[in-house]
């Protein structure tokens, strides 16, 4: 294992922004000492030295070892790009749809869908011969489905009579049944893959790993990450560590500029994992298309007209960084949500044997340059809007983003080792969240009682269908009984339940809506009603 | 130690942390898409003059079938003209009913083409060397500087620059616009509508710059022009460039002042990427040293000079971020010179 300095930098080069932060050895622990972040593109030099200078300016003590000036310091990077780019191809509109999950979920871009029918031998053609299509994937059933052969010759047709007017070398990935067809395409390129499965989920399978590698050798044919290793992945391995070392299940979500990542991992490894390019934080096609830029407005509490805010939409897709104060926090916290919630749909894990699918975690870390400038409560009612699921779990922001860059080391026991001094500091504590549906109006008043680890106590009276926030400061760990009448639902239904909850920035949040939210279909009121749900949670904010 | 820390702060400027405006392009690569059955009208290493046809492009393409029978197929991409037989094929060789382009051979032996009965020609925005040709489009590397912007509708486009408002905050007056702008690509200050839009285009300006544009009204505009790209009625080119952003948005300073030298000049609007394509020679008159812009919220467009970096802030909302204190110009009616405390993030240096 290499040792590593007692002080060095970690930075995380997104494609919109560059967070950096300083770590330094304190008393024979790894602490963080200092963060910031900026737009990307703009040299990060400034932004090291500037966090030398605060840290050194806050206590010089913490510095007073080092004899090299701070651009010396060696830099743990990890680094994002924009995925690249893939056109499906079905035989049939079955194997068509199957293909396009798995290839959506592993971090590609589609960006067209071809059938075999004559009316899109034009448009398909022209997918093929775009050169910024980095992959064509052919899908078939395995054994072929019925009608699917036709189609597939017609396809494999298509497909080869565009490589014949392309020089310029593209991957071609036929899965299933469209490998009998190998023989017809030119062979440098050709990959074979198993059929995608019906109804795909985020668990490993050899699918999607090949999915992931031939989008890694295609970042690595353009060096689009200068060498470093790619953020996301780096993110999914830094996840299934830090579950090892916390022996939980730890569920990380991340909203970028260009894509969304979802991982689930416990202590025995990875259980799903997802990166999305459609639940980045601003969709590309918001510039050309209202009802994308309206679905991110679904979730927007801004009084405006609808156009000013659709082109408040858009420029937060040309520059993601831009108006971080008043609305424009609030404006970015609103697509965050509305990436979950895309992210959220398109997640599906395997069931378990004979039992359903297991959807819990332990702990929830978000990271990503959505939530760099938004309060952290507000965070915390980010993620319980839109990533809920009855039962209890706490919630933490990897504030710095450190996540990717240690996840980005070769050595898993550097990277624990780094992860056990580090992941205190590094994951800020959100709170708590308890989702418990199916409470009742009536007579008869259902309860929540908190016991601290002090042994203080409070009693809440639980309303249904509202949020409702309990202050449990960070550091402070509880238990929290829940007793009602006619039962609740927390993933099994009871009359009482004693759950264990931590304390953060959020306190602890009970929901008790109903599962899954339903929101007001007309706008305003859905408008009034988001707001009256996080107005709260905005505390001390100027709204 | 500390001694080297503090030479390494001494030697740091809290500016750097700024971003800065993009530059302009210096002999900028553009690209001209072709549709799969168009046809380029330039070969590779080819010089271009502005306003030259690069390309010729199938109206409203179909996709044509003619059975192959015992002939073998063409190669794919082979061109096709109207009626007449597929060259190199034994007579009598099968024939597409409109001029395009082979696409494949199905299983069952019919060959696929893709065709149109009219056909347009998009031109070259600017002066260059034809540097890859390919069945997706023509690259030429441009002999111009290029000031980009951030979106582009319309076809490539060239003309004489004519600077139509007095400052980048202004917005053009609808009268403004009329025949005597023909052939021009006007500068139409901080937003156009889709009625002054409407109104330019059947004045024959060829293409108009703005700050910003309202999506509706470029929603708008993009449906009228496919109406009129759907009727049989031929219309020159014309090319809506946006430089800074959407809603109103005064146009940036150093474009603001490279359109000012270039005024009267000859220029083009290139789509692929958005920008606007000014002779090699042109010279902004003004020096923005150490000055900076606000790219966001309500003093969005307003210029000064940052006084110092103030450190991390809370900020309306409760989000935390690094700020400076910036003394802003009083430039502009009711505006008056005045400190203000702008996230870094909000601003942008205008040099680099």
């Amino acid at each position: 294992m290499t040792a590593f300095p007692p002080v060095f930098f970690t930075v995380d080069h997104g494609t919109a922004s560059t967070a950096a932060a300083l770590i330094v050895s304190v008393g024979g622990r790894f602490r963080l000492t200092g963060s910031g972040a900026q737009p990307a593109g703009v040299p990060v030099e400034p932004l090291l030295t500037g966090l030398a200078a605060e840290v050194r300016a806050l206590d010089a003590g913490l510095l007073a070892g080092v004899t090299s000036p701070p651009l010396e310091w060696r830099r743990i990077e990890s680094a994002t790009r924009t995925p690249p780019r893939a056109v499906v191809c079905g035989a049939s509109s079955a194997s068509a749809s199957a293909a396009e999950a798995a290839v959506a979920s592993s971090g590609w871009k589609i960006v067209g869908r071809v059938g075999p029918d004559r009316g899109q031998a034009g448009i398909g053609t022209q997918h093929c011969l775009d050169p910024d299509v980095e992959l064509i994937v052919v899908a078939a059933g395995d054994p072929l489905g019925k009608g699917e052969r036709e189609g597939l010759a017609n396809l494999v047709n298509l497909v080869a009579a565009a490589l014949d007017r392309r020089d310029d070398g593209v991957d071609v990935l036929l899965l299933g049944g469209a490998a009998t067809s190998a023989a017809a395409l030119p062979g440098e390129r050709v990959v074979l893959g198993p059929a995608a499965a019906t109804e795909p989920d985020a668990a490993p399978h050899p699918l999607l790993a090949l999915l992931q590698t031939l989008a890694a050798a295609h970042r690595d044919r353009i060096g689009g990450t200068s060498g470093r290793p790619d953020g996301r992945r780096a993110l999914i391995a830094a996840t299934r560590s830090l579950a090892i070392r916390l022996d939980r299940r730890v569920e990380l979500v991340d909203i970028g500029a260009s894509a969304g990542l979802r991982v689930l991992a416990d202590s025995f490894g990875l259980r799903g994992s997802m990166v999305w390019a459609d639940a980045a934080l601003v969709p590309p096609e918001v510039i050309d298309d209202d009802r994308s830029a309206d679905q991110v407005l679904e979730w927007s509490t801004i009084h405006a007209d609808q156009a000013s805010l659709r082109d408040r939409v858009r420029n937060l897709a040309l520059a993601p960084w831009r108006g971080v104060a008043g609305d424009g926090s609030r404006l970015r916290l609103a697509a965050a949500r509305s990436a979950l919630s895309r992210l959220d749909a398109a997640w599906h894990l395997p069931d378990e044997g004979d039992r359903p699918a297991d959807y819990g975690a332990d702990l929830l870390v978000a990271s990503g340059g959505a939530f760099a400038v938004a309060p952290a409560p507000a965070v915390a009612m980010a993620l319980l809007d839109t990533l809920r699921r009855p039962g209890s779990k706490a919630l933490a922001l990897d504030h710095a983003r450190i996540l990717g860059p240690l996840g980005g080391l070769d050595d898993e026991d550097e990277r624990g080792r780094l992860l056990d001094d580090l992941y205190e500091d590094a994951l800020v504590p959100l709170g708590s969240v308890i989702v418990a549906t199916g409470l009742r109006a009536g007579r008869h008043l259902d309860a929540l009682r908190l016991t601290t680890s002090d042994g203080a106590t409070s009693q809440l009276e639980l309303v249904p269908s509202a949020v409702q926030l309990v202050d449990l400061p960070p550091g402070v760990a509880a238990t929290a009984e829940l007793t009602t009448r006619d039962g609740a639902w927390l993933g099994v239904r009871a009359r009482h339940f004693a759950v264990a909850v931590v304390g953060g920035l959020g306190g602890l949040l009970v929901d008790t809506r109903e599962f899954p939210l339903r929101l007001p279909e007309r706008p305003e009121r859905r408008r009034d009603l988001l707001d009256a749900w996080q107005r709260p949670l905005w505390a001390g904010a100027d709204l | 130690m500390s001694e080297v820390l503090a030479a390494a702060e001494r030697a740091w400027d809290p500016a750097d942390l700024v971003a800065a405006a993009a530059s302009p392009h210096s002999a900028p690569r553009l690209r001209i898409r072709m549709g799969v059955g168009d046809r380029p009208l330039v070969g590779l290493g080819e010089l271009v003059f502005a306003g030259d046809a690069v390309v010729q492009r199938l109206r409203d393409p179909v996709v044509e079938e003619v059975r192959l029978g015992r002939h073998p197929a063409p190669p794919a991409g082979t061109l096709v003209e109207a009626g007449v037989p597929l060259a190199g094929l034994r007579r009598p060789a099968p024939r597409f009913a409109a001029g395009g382009r082979t696409l494949h051979v199905t299983p069952g032996g019919v060959l696929r083409a893709v065709t149109a009965r009219h056909t347009e020609t998009v031109h070259a925005p600017a002066a260059g060397k034809v540097e890859a040709l390919g069945p997706a489009g023509v690259t030429i590397r441009a002999d111009a500087i290029g000031v980009g912007g951030v979106l582009a509708i319309g076809d490539p486009t060239f003309g004489r620059l004519v600077i139509a408002v007095r400052r980048p905050e202004d917005e053009l007056p609808l009268p403004e616009i009329n025949v005597g702008a023909a052939g021009a690509i006007l500068v139409a200050g901080a937003r156009i509508d889709v009625e002054a839009l409407t109104r330019a285009r059947a004045m024959g300006v060829r293409g108009v710059i703005v700050g910003g544009v309202v999506g509706r009204d470029l929603r708008s505009f993009a449906a009228s022009e496919a109406r009129q790209r759907a009727s049989f009625h031929t219309s020159q080119s014309f090319a809506l460039l946006v430089l800074d952003g959407f809603g109103k948005r005064p146009i940036p300073p150093l474009a603001w002042a490279l359109l000012l030298a270039a005024d009267g000049g000859d220029v083009g609007i290139s789509s692929d990427p958005p920008m606007v394509l000014l002779d090699a020679a042109t010279v902004a008159a003004t020096a923005f040293a150490d000055r900076v812009r606000v790219v966001a919220d309500e003093a969005l467009g307003r210029t000064g000079r940052v006084v110092e970096i103030v450190g991390r802030r809370r900020l309306p909302a409760g989000a935390m971020a690094m700020v400076a204190r910036v003394a802003l110009d009083g430039a502009g009616p009711g505006r008056s010179p005045e400190e203000r405390l702008i996230p870094l993030a909000d601003l942008e240096r205008l040099e680099p």
